[in-house]
């Protein structure tokens, strides 16, 4: 699915130089469930927001499904990112003025999907996802849960075959932290790829392959056996 | 605690950067406006006021309404009322004075000027208490040929002041030339007043050309005609005892059957000096005034244009101020833990917000020094901002500032000084309420309404300005002179031959008036012959105009029916008969189509050959030869009028030549020589009729001029507060535009995104002003017999509306496009 290929991603702040990634190489397959773990400032955002293509690496290739995408526009990775993946934040990121059922909506409004459809899947989403009740709430009117699930409809709605996650659950307590990793589970089965960041060694279990950065190095990997 | 205000309202104006700077341009920009209006205004409303005693000096206007006829009103009264009402009303009058207006030349060895002179009663200077620098009111002004000039005279004619005995040699109406010795002379005049006195003599016979009937008439109204009422006598009481007069005893009674009321024919109206320069014009009729007539309609809509400026300018204080209120939460929160009362809170910021006015009156009065002069240019005007030696001017600035500071303070004040401490501080999330949000999208939509009929009103204004001067006036206008040749009456013959001569003149005509000189001419004319229908003819009221052969040729006039005036014909010019004379004189006449058709003919064709009936110092039965389409003969800010033109050279005073040259300054400097050779010692009054014709509507030009300069400013300082609200806007939308463009929103979408949301408030803002604009527009147009189509009005409404999205779509889309190319990471990460 994807290929990171010595990739780097430094920052210029003040005349330091951070290497918040150095020299990754990391190959993720189709179907995969990863988790990346390590220390605060190791560079998992970083990592996740490039395999998002959020950002830009600053050396190094990034193959995603067979193209080098390091080197295009931020109008052609907005084409793709748009596309194949789906994003959940560890602060849900919804926005305050809308409704559940908007929030959800907003992945579709930009794929020029009509009315109609979009209704309909953002009803099967919220149904999915057990928040079709509260589809008229404002985001800050619903519990961290909730609107952590809001969040998860709002990335699969779009049915893009990638979901990116960082710190997913890392705002909720654990009741509401399992509901959501049951819900990615639930989601790879059905075939989505997912790469998830988080600091809970239990939620990482959840993964099949768990990557640890240090320092913007990958220092180690592990493959929980099937 | 002051100085704790005081720090923290300073250091907001610097941490708010570009909200302070458009804040404080604005209002400066708003101040500004209103003091320049304000200084046009004083000057206005301030005409004559600071005359000795001015609130007991009045003015007497006539008006004349009799049956059948058009109303006539002007601010002239007939010579002999002035006597017998100041004899008759002894109780309530003091004196009285008259002025006739006259031009004469002076003459300084080679030169002659044209000056104005004022011929008044000696009682002059009981009403006028003008200060003199030399001589005084005793002792200047007792004999008969006493003459007082004006400082600014005695420098032209003498170079200095101290004139007192020296002699100008003066050439009168009557042609022969007299020495007369200076008595006193006055102060210049201000420009706030309406008498345009440089030269002042006594009324006497003497000095008049023709006949001093002027003064000795009941009906002729030719002077103007002052009074000074006793002290505690108000102008209504002295107005019924003029009327009273009026009805029973005055000899105008005599004109009137018994059962009639006189002044329901004829009216003395009063006016107080100090409101004529505004007020005038509503008695005046056609005629002017001794100077221009202001406007109070004008003066009105400037009052408004400034209060406008300045409220839009306040909103965007409103509007920045809680717009930024979120981020002040805190801080009042804080003062309030701490034990500030809800009270003391709202004080701060209405303090803030003065001190930001205050702020912005100085760069306002700065910015008034700076634009003045060219102010003054625009006006014709010469404005003083005196601020110092002004302490009303000074006390009524920092007034506004207080007014303005309280008004554009109290809404952020009540608002920001409401936040309840516990919510605040608890919560991380803004505490920008839907309400406010809808309350500054209101105050958009007013700010913008209010612009946009500014600038429709400033279109349909000027659009009327184009179309007057473009209209089609009948006549060829292009490359003509006019020439007085009041002064050359002897030598018209050889003037005209010398002017032809000249290669570059084609062709001198002469004739009573040029286009746009109007004198009112006015007189009865019967048609002698019974139409076919049997009707009786009435006495018709014509405007006639004298002219010489040739006239309508030069200005390429061309009959619907019959001919022009012809030399060949031997029977067109008037012969004049004695005033006894039992046989009428003869002669031809030409009419217009609206003349046609008052004296009831339907077609042009009929009318030839018809005879009219008229008198002037004798009868005239006069032969219809020719009729001709209307045309402007005066401003089209009038009808035009039913006007009869006739042939009679003894009342030729203008002279239109038709030219053809590049060198328009060798022509002049010709001109001016033959000029001299023909008319000595006689100033030469040469103009160019294109700019007679300009000069009509300098009023109008100069009213669209200033509307639209400050239409622009209001329009500017709207798109400021947009501006601003749209940076702000952006700043709060920040993370929700990210978390968009996460979701596959393109910079297109978020512009268009953030667009949309200021076009909607731009575009209600044009619906709303639309029709008030058109409708305020429309009943302007009506006080214009020809005007602007009205469906000129939909064009200008939507390029307006059209202009104002641009506006607000370029204003927005700066910060529009910045917000939206923004790595949307960098919103998310941090909250
Ligand atoms: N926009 C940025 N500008 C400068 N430095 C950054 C920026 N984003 C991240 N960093 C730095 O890069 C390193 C990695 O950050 P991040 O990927 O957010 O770490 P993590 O998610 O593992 O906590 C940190 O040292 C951080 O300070
Ligand atoms: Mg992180």
């Amino acid at each position: 699915m994807l290929k990171l290929h010595n990739l780097s991603r430094s920052y210029q702040t003040d005349n330091i130089e951070t290497m918040a990634l150095d020299n990754v190489n990391i190959e993720i397959k189709k179907g995969e469930f990863v988790a990346i773990m390590g220390p605060s400032g190791c560079g998992k955002s970083t990592l996740l927001n490039t395999i998002g293509m959020l950002d830009n690496p600053s050396a190094g290739d990034y193959i995603f499904a067979g193209e080098n995408v390091a080197g295009y526009s931020e109008k052609q990775l907005s084409e793709i990112r748009k596309k194949s993946i789906g994003f959940i934040f560890q602060n849900f990121n919804l926005i305050d003025e809308l409704t559940v059922q908007e929030n959800i909506e907003l992945a579709l409004i930009y794929h020029k999907i009509p009315a109609a459809e979009r209704k309909q899947r953002v009803e099967k989403v919220m149904d999915k996802v057990g928040i079709a009740h509260r589809a008229k709430h404002l985001p800050n009117q619903l519990s961290g849960g909730q609107q952590q699930r809001v969040a998860v409809a709002r990335a699969v709605v779009g049915d893009q075959p990638m979901i990116l996650a960082d710190e997913p659950t890392g705002n909720l307590d654990s009741a509401h932290g399992q509901e959501v990793m049951e819900m990615l589970q639930q989601l790879n089965a059905e075939g989505t790829t997912i790469v998830m960041v988080t600091h809970s060694p239990a939620h990482a279990d959840y993964a099949r392959r768990t990557i640890h950065l240090f320092d913007g190095h990958v220092v180690n990997e592990n493959v929980r056996a099937a | 605690m002051f100085r704790n205000y005081l720090i923290t309202a300073w250091r907001n104006i610097i941490k708010n950067g570009i909200f302070s700077v458009i804040n404080i341009f604005g209002l400066a920009v708003g101040l500004m406006s209103c003091i320049l209006i304000m200084l046009f205004v004083r000057q206005e409303i301030g005409f004559d006021s600071w005359l000795t005693d001015s609130d007991r000096l009045v003015r007497m206007h006539t008006s004349y309404s009799m049956p059948n006829r058009d109303k006539f009103e002007t601010v002239r009264s007939a010579g002999s009322m002035m006597p017998a009402i100041r004899d008759y009303a002894k109780n309530e009058v003091e004196t009285g004075v008259r002025f006739i207006q006259f031009g004469i030349t002076v003459r300084k060895g080679e030169d002659a000027f044209a000056e104005q002179a004022t011929m008044v009663d000696s009682s002059f200077f009981s009403l006028f208490d003008l200060p003199f620098v030399q001589g005084s009111k005793t002792s200047s002004f007792n004999k008969p040929m006493d003459l007082i000039i004006t400082e600014r005279l005695a420098l032209k004619y003498f170079g200095r002041t101290d004139v007192i005995g020296e002699t100008l040699t003066i050439c009168c109406v009557s042609d022969n030339t007299s020495e007369v010795a200076i008595t006193g002379v006055i102060k210049n005049l201000p420009d706030e007043t309406h008498l345009n006195t440089e030269m002042i003599v006594r009324l006497q016979p003497l000095l008049f050309s023709e006949d001093d009937g002027t003064l000795h008439t009941w009906t002729s109204l030719n002077v103007y005609t002052y009074f000074k009422l006793k002290p505690n006598v108000t102008m209504e009481q002295f107005q019924q005892r003029i009327d009273y007069w009026m009805d029973n005893e005055s000899p105008l009674r005599d004109m009137f059957d018994n059962n009639e009321t006189v002044t329901d024919f004829v009216q003395q109206r009063l006016m107080p000096v100090p409101d004529l320069h505004l007020n005038a014009k509503q008695h005046a009729g056609n005629m002017g005034d001794l100077t221009p007539m202001g406007d109070s309609n004008m003066i009105r809509t400037f009052i408004v244009v400034a209060g406008l400026v300045l409220l839009i300018a306040c909103i965007n204080f409103m509007n920045l101020s809680t717009a930024k209120a979120s981020k002040r939460a805190r801080e009042v929160a804080m003062r309030k833990v701490l034990g500030a009362s809800r009270t003391q809170v709202a004080l701060q910021f209405l303090g803030e917000a003065i001190a930001i006015v205050i702020l912005s009156l100085m760069f306002a009065l700065v910015a008034v020094e700076i634009v003045l002069p060219l102010y003054n240019e625009l006006l014709g005007k010469t404005l003083e901002l005196r601020l110092f030696s002004d302490p009303a001017l000074l006390l009524s600035l920092l007034l506004v500032a207080i007014l303005v500071g309280l008004g554009a303070g109290m809404y952020p004040a009540f608002y920001l000084s409401k936040f309840l401490p516990g919510q605040i501080l608890k919560s991380t999330k803004s505490v920008e309420s839907k309400s406010s949000t809808k309350m500054r999208s209101l105050l958009v939509v007013f700010q913008f309404s209010i612009s946009i009929i500014l600038v429709i009103s400033t279109l349909v204004v000027y659009g009327q300005t184009v179309f007057s001067n473009n209209i089609n006036v009948g006549y060829q206008s292009d490359n003509k002179l006019v020439l007085n040749v009041r002064p050359a009456r002897e030598n018209l013959a050889s003037l005209k031959q010398e002017l032809l001569s000249l290669p570059e003149i084609s062709s001198v005509v002469y004739s009573s008036e040029a286009p746009t000189q109007d004198d009112e001419n006015n007189n009865y004319f019967k048609l002698l012959e019974t139409h076919s229908d049997g009707t009786a003819n009435e006495q018709v009221l014509l405007n006639y105009h004298n002219m010489d052969f040739g006239f309508f040729e030069a200005y390429k006039v061309t009959p619907i029916a019959g001919r022009l005036f012809d030399e060949n014909y031997g029977s067109d010019e008037i012969n004049l008969v004695p005033e006894n004379s039992s046989e009428p004189g003869k002669g031809s006449v030409i009419l217009n189509e609206t003349a046609l058709k008052e004296l009831g003919f339907t077609s042009a064709e009929q009318a030839i050959g018809k005879t009219l009936a008229h008198e002037v110092r004798g009868k005239q039965h006069l032969t219809i030869v020719g009729v001709i389409p209307d045309i402007y003969f005066r401003s089209i800010k009038f009808d035009v009028r039913p006007t009869a033109y006739t042939l009679n050279p003894t009342r030729l005073r203008a002279a239109s030549l038709t030219f053809s040259t590049d060198d328009i300054s060798s022509l002049l400097n010709k001109i001016e020589l033959i000029w001299k050779r023909n008319v000595p010692m006689q100033p030469i009054e040469l103009e160019f009729l294109s700019e007679m014709m300009k000069a009509q509507y300098n009023d109008e030009v100069t009213t669209a001029q200033l509307f639209l300069v400050f239409s622009l400013l209001a329009v500017v300082i709207a798109c400021l507060g947009l501006y601003g609200l749209s940076a702000f806007t952006v700043e709060r939308r920040t993370k929700e535009i990210g978390i968009r463009k996460v979701m596959g929103a393109s910079v297109r979408d978020i512009v268009s995104l953030l667009i949309w949301q200021f076009s909607k408030p731009v575009a209600i803002a044009n619906i709303l002003a639309w029709p008030i604009a058109a409708y305020a527009m429309l009943s302007w147009l009506e006080s214009f017999p020809y005007r602007l189509s009205e469906l000129w009005l939909i064009p200008i409404c939507l390029g307006v509306g059209l202009l104002s999205l641009i506006i607000a779509w370029s204003t927005v889309g700066g910060n529009a496009a910045k917000v939206a190319r923004k790595n949307p990471i960098k919103a998310l990460r941090y909250e």
